[in-house]
């Protein structure tokens, strides 16, 4: 996207706002329109309501309402059910991460990992663990049952609901809300763009829908991971390299998922020690500040045995095991990638050992992901950096072992964070594009949840603020995929509201939806490519 | 009055963005409001008209004038292709899925009778000078007053001060014809709009009934223009009828005033509303509890049961003498008079808007048996005035922050709470800091001591909601639950009179 299609036009005579809206903005309005800042030609309801705030200190003032605004959206989704609500004896995701705060808060450290395994034994990184101990040690102090060892389990309090949906809201307002900010206030200082388009990318990003019904509908604490990781691609761009990598360290020690970005970001770093010359200082501050994090991190855990090196070397192996079931199979629900999708065709289960499919998967992951590697290896650049961050987190989703539907939002986030770092409707329009068909991916496990309204409530602000249905790109072909495959969701989502599917095949609705989602992330990878391509190839 | 069905764009897409939100709102909390209308529903649709106001199945009777029943009427015909278990009145808390989207939706849609009201209030301004009034309708569109008590405790609040608004916009437009008989169609709506009918009847009687253009008639006879007091007279008059004809019909106008008028209750509502009396009861409260202290008086040793009295209705006191309906009534009129004297000299259009405000703040502050929720009735038509005047500010800020606190304890449960506490927050962040921008510059010198005052006071609400959401951590309270809402309503009754007093100040004397 060469720059000048982004500059901002300034000069009365160019406004395009209707008279209506001219006289909400009144005679400040004499700048320039937002329209063309976020670099589309007409203006969407979010630029109308942020029409007033253009003055230094109303700009403040519009962003902390934007922050607001996004909390109470959280909120309102927060209202709805949660996970396994009301489904004995195993619940849901709710009732794993609550029953972690119960044994964290409970037992002593090295059994963390140890405890009870068939009842939702804790298997994500140490951060979590820590995270979880923190809010039981908490909520403990509020109302000691909803936390009591064992006797606590399926608790559905409505205030320990509450509780629990507060510290999602809070996790993401200290970490991930934040990092969004920090994130946009680089793209505009990168871009020499008005302020105003900082309060409105920020609120594209922070509406994304997907983020909203997973964590505070579903719920999980995926904004922190993501959060951390941000904050870590953020202080790489400001060039703030240790910093960064201790952030990325964090975020894989949150939620070992983080992995999908580790190959690009590994490439970016070890590139700018590589070229244009050797920088072994650079190489090593960097290889110490990780191995330092990682073994603060996990020391607590991993020294708590007290069995000297034996226990430790017990007690990593157990966590490597827990954090990645290798054991559970290529897939568990269906989910949108290749392997999900393959098998509706050839009963791959049947055919092949797990061992042979777990290679299967390697292969086709590293396939997947290499390029975006030695593309960033080669061409560290800053604008290429996010690309091959988003290439590799789609190769890892659609290819690699035991990919769940959520980890969708992994993807998701480098892609969203180029509605505030590449305007122009030729890139915005396909991320409007992949953040609807993704939601829309979501819709079989939203729909378990009984999270109907909230789905079509969220998922219809996003796009009405945006105004997303209306951006398009030039290339017909594009066009083209975008529409066939909005009509294809609606139709799908009819069929589903009309139609009972045929006793044989009960899950075809489901089927449905994950085929065709799939074909969109895979052309969305292939167009990612080519926008990280053009990055590593621009001029500087 | 011309109504354009294509809504200004920032007006609709402050209804889109509302209404994505509310309808996140649909399984929250509700109140036993929303049973009250589902029997209402009920009602109207299964019982015959002459028993609306006798049917007493539920113990939530018809207590609304006959235009709310109607309308209760008309939803039913829709209501009985959603679920048609809704309209059984024997159904006593029913609340499926179907019956809450249902009424959480007609909620959501009669809303939209205010935004087109407040379209009107925005075009009555020529379209370069229309930024206040936007912000003067967003604040009103937005109310934290409507998203509590109507889409989360679930009312129709919303749809009638639409009325209320169009009715106001008329009057500016000095259409008084138009606007005395939608005044009067919302008065059989909801009778509570009875608090702001003297500012009406005065301002009729002044600007349309009377003529003072030649001061040297002496008679008033001869200032009366008795073609307008006709037409004002007799379309009211038909107003009334069609809301009441049926009824008078079936003379079951004394069943009608007993369910209307209940003046059985107390002086006090359930939980105090933030007004006079909650400043009397609660220094009744305190002088009690000293004189008991100090005396041990046996007349004073009372079991602290008679202290939690406070929550189920009071009009008695232990120390302080009782108030008589009487008092209330004598106190309201009088000043509602001291209100009324001004705008009657000086009938303007300004003057008229300052005086429906006083007389909600005497209605509320001194009247008989008041809900919280009648705060609204203040609110809505200072907020045409805020604009007006740097000076208006500070008053309008007291009223409006400890006017929707006191609505606080009305969603009591924990989920919704901080939904309740955000939004309030980002209404006055937001409208704060708007309204500081758009008030014109103040010409005349400000008193900064009231400004100091009713600022630190402002920021007292952090420590006081703080405590109240704390407040069953703090044992060394155990048995005086009374004194958390206690605390709220007086605290808060102090900043609504704060405001009466300033706003009285400026509309009395400058």
């Amino acid at each position: 996207m060469p720059p000048s299609e982004v500059s901002t036009t300034s000069g009365s005579t160019e406004t395009t706002l209707k008279s209506e809206i001219l006289s909400t903005a009144e005679a400040e309005s004499k700048s320039s329109t937002i329209g063309q800042q976020i670099g589309t030609d007409d203006e969407t309801p979010l630029s109308v309501f942020l029409s007033p705030f253009k003055g230094a200190r109303t700009q403040w003032v519009a962003r902390q309402v934007i922050i607001m605004i996004c909390l109470l959206f959280r909120l309102g989704v927060g209202l709805g059910p949660y996970s396994g609500f009301n489904d004995s004896p195993m619940h849901g995701d709710f009732e794993a991460q609550r029953h972690w705060m119960e044994i964290t808060y409970h037992l002593p450290m090295k059994d963390w990992y140890w405890y009870d395994l068939q009842y939702w034994g804790l298997d994500y990184p140490p951060l979590t663990a820590y995270h979880s101990w923190v809010l039981g040690a908490i909520g403990s102090k509020v109302k000691p049952s909803w936390f009591e060892l064992d006797t606590s389990r399926g608790c559905e309090d409505v205030n320990l609901k509450s509780y629990m949906r507060n510290t999602v809201l809070i996790s993401e307002l200290l970490i991930y809300i934040p990092a969004v900010s920090v994130f946009v206030r680089w793209t505009i200082k990168n871009q020499k763009l008005s302020p105003l388009h900082q309060s409105i990318a920020s609120a594209a990003i922070l509406l994304q829908p997907a983020l909203m019904l997973v964590d505070h509908g579903h719920f999980q604490y995926n904004a922190v991971m993501l959060g951390l990781a941000l904050i870590s691609i953020t202080n790489i761009l400001n060039d703030k390299l240790v910093v960064g990598s201790v952030f990325f360290v964090l975020s894989l020690c949150f939620k070992q998922m983080a992995l999908y970005y580790s190959i690009p970001i590994f490439a970016y770093l070890l590139g700018i020690c590589l070229f244009p010359r050797l920088n072994l200082p650079r190489f090593i501050s960097l290889a110490v500040s990780v191995l330092t994090t990682f073994a603060l991190v996990l020391a607590p855990i991993v020294l708590s045995s007290g069995d000297g090196l034996k226990g430790a070397y017990r007690q990593v192996l157990q966590i490597l095991i827990r954090i990645f079931p290798f054991a559970r199979g290529l897939w568990e629900d269906k989910v949108a990638n290749f392997w999900c999708t393959f098998n509706t065709f050839v009963k791959l289960k049947h055919l092949y050992s797990a061992d042979t499919l777990q290679r299967f998967s390697l292969v086709a992951t590293l396939v997947s992901v290499l390029p975006a590697f030695f593309m960033l290896l080669i061409y560290p650049r800053k604008k290429a950096l996010i690309w091959g961050v988003s290439a590799s987190a789609w190769g890892f989703f659609l290819f690699s072992f035991q990919v769940h539907e959520k980890s969708i939002l992994l993807p998701l986030l480098p892609v969203t964070l180029q509605l505030a770092a590449e305007p122009g409707v030729n890139v915005q329009s396909y991320i409007y594009w992949i953040n609807n068909v993704a939601v829309f991916s979501l819709w079989p496990l939203l729909k378990r949840d009984r999270l109907v309204l909230q789905y079509f409530a969220v998922s219809f602000l996003a796009n009405w603020l945006m105004a997303s249905f209306t951006k398009l790109p030039d290339a017909l072909l594009g066009k083209l995929v975008i529409t066939m495959s909005y009509a294809g969701i609606a139709l799908l989502h009819v069929v589903e509201f009309l139609i009972e599917p045929p006793a044989r095949y009960p899950d075809l609705w489901v089927i449905c939806n994950t085929t065709l989602s799939f074909g969109c992330f895979t052309i969305f990878l292939f167009w990612n490519y080519i926008q990280l391509y053009k990055a590593c190839r621009a001029k500087v | 009055m011309a109504l354009k069905f294509r809504l200004l764009p920032a007006l609709q897409y402050a209804v889109i963005a509302s209404t994505c939100f509310k309808l996140l709102l649909y399984p929250a909390y509700k109140s036993t409001d929303f049973e009250v209308h589902r029997n209402w529903l009920a009602i109207t649709h299964s019982k015959p008209l002459n028993e609306w106001y006798y049917e007493d199945t539920s113990e939530w009777t018809l207590d609304y004038p006959p235009f709310f029943a109607y309308f209760e009427w008309f939803l039913s015909q829709f209501a009985k292709y959603v679920d048609a278990g809704m309209l059984v009145v024997e159904n006593l808390d029913y609340s499926s899925t179907a019956t809450v989207y249902f009424q959480r939706t007609s909620v959501t849609l009669s809303e939209l009778v205010l935004a087109y009201a407040l379209q009107n209030y925005i075009s009555l301004l020529p379209e370069n000078n229309r930024q206040p009034a936007y912000a003067v309708a967003m604040s009103i569109y937005f109310s934290p007053g409507f998203l509590i008590i109507d889409n989360i405790h679930f009312q129709y609040n919303a749809m009638l001060f639409g009325v209320f608004v169009w009715s106001l916009v008329a009057m500016k437009q000095q259409r008084f014809l138009l606007g005395a008989i939608v005044f009067a169609v919302l008065l059989c709506f909801k009778h509570i709009f009875l608090y702001l009918a003297p500012a009406y009847f005065a301002y009729l009687l002044r600007v349309y009934c009377l003529e003072f253009g030649d001061f040297s008639r002496k008679s008033l006879i001869s200032a009366i223009r008795w073609k307008n007091s006709l037409r004002l007279g007799s379309s009211v008059i038909l107003v009334a009828l069609i809301a009441f004809g049926p009824f008078i019909y079936l003379g079951q106008i004394p069943q009608l005033l007993k369910r209307l008028f209940p003046f059985s209750r107390g002086l006090c509502h359930a939980y105090w509303a933030p007004n006079i009396w909650a400043l009397y009861s609660s220094t009744d409260r305190a002088l009690f509890l000293l004189l008991r202290r100090l005396l041990n008086n046996p007349v004073y040793a009372e079991d602290s049961a008679t202290l939690t009295r406070g929550l189920v209705g009071i009009s008695s006191f232990n120390v302080l003498p009782d108030v008589q309906p009487r008092t209330t009534f004598l106190l309201t009129t009088f000043y509602q008079l001291i209100a009324l004297i001004p705008m009657v000299i000086n009938p303007t259009q300004d003057k008229f808007v300052s005086a429906l405000t006083l007389c909600g703040y005497a209605s509320f502050l001194f009247g008989w048996h008041v809900h919280e929720k009648a705060i609204l009735l203040v609110i809505v038509p200072f907020s045409f005035l805020t604009l007006k005047d740097r000076r208006y500010l500070t008053p309008f800020y007291l009223l409006a922050v400890s006017g929707y606190v006191s609505l606080f304890p009305l969603i009591f449960t924990s989920p919704e709470a901080p939904i309740k506490y955000l939004y309030t927050f980002t209404w006055i962040f937001a409208f704060y800091n708007v309204f500081d921008d758009l008030a014109p510059v103040r010409t005349t010198r400000r008193v900064f001591l009231l400004d100091r005052i009713a600022r630190v006071y402002l920021l007292g609400f952090i420590p006081l909601l703080l405590f109240v959401a704390l407040y069953d951590k703090f044992t060394m309270f155990k048995g005086f639950e009374f004194l958390r809402l206690m605390l709220i309503s007086t605290y808060c009754s102090l900043g609504i009179i704060g405001s009466f007093i300033g706003f009285s100040w400026l509309y009395l004397f400058t």
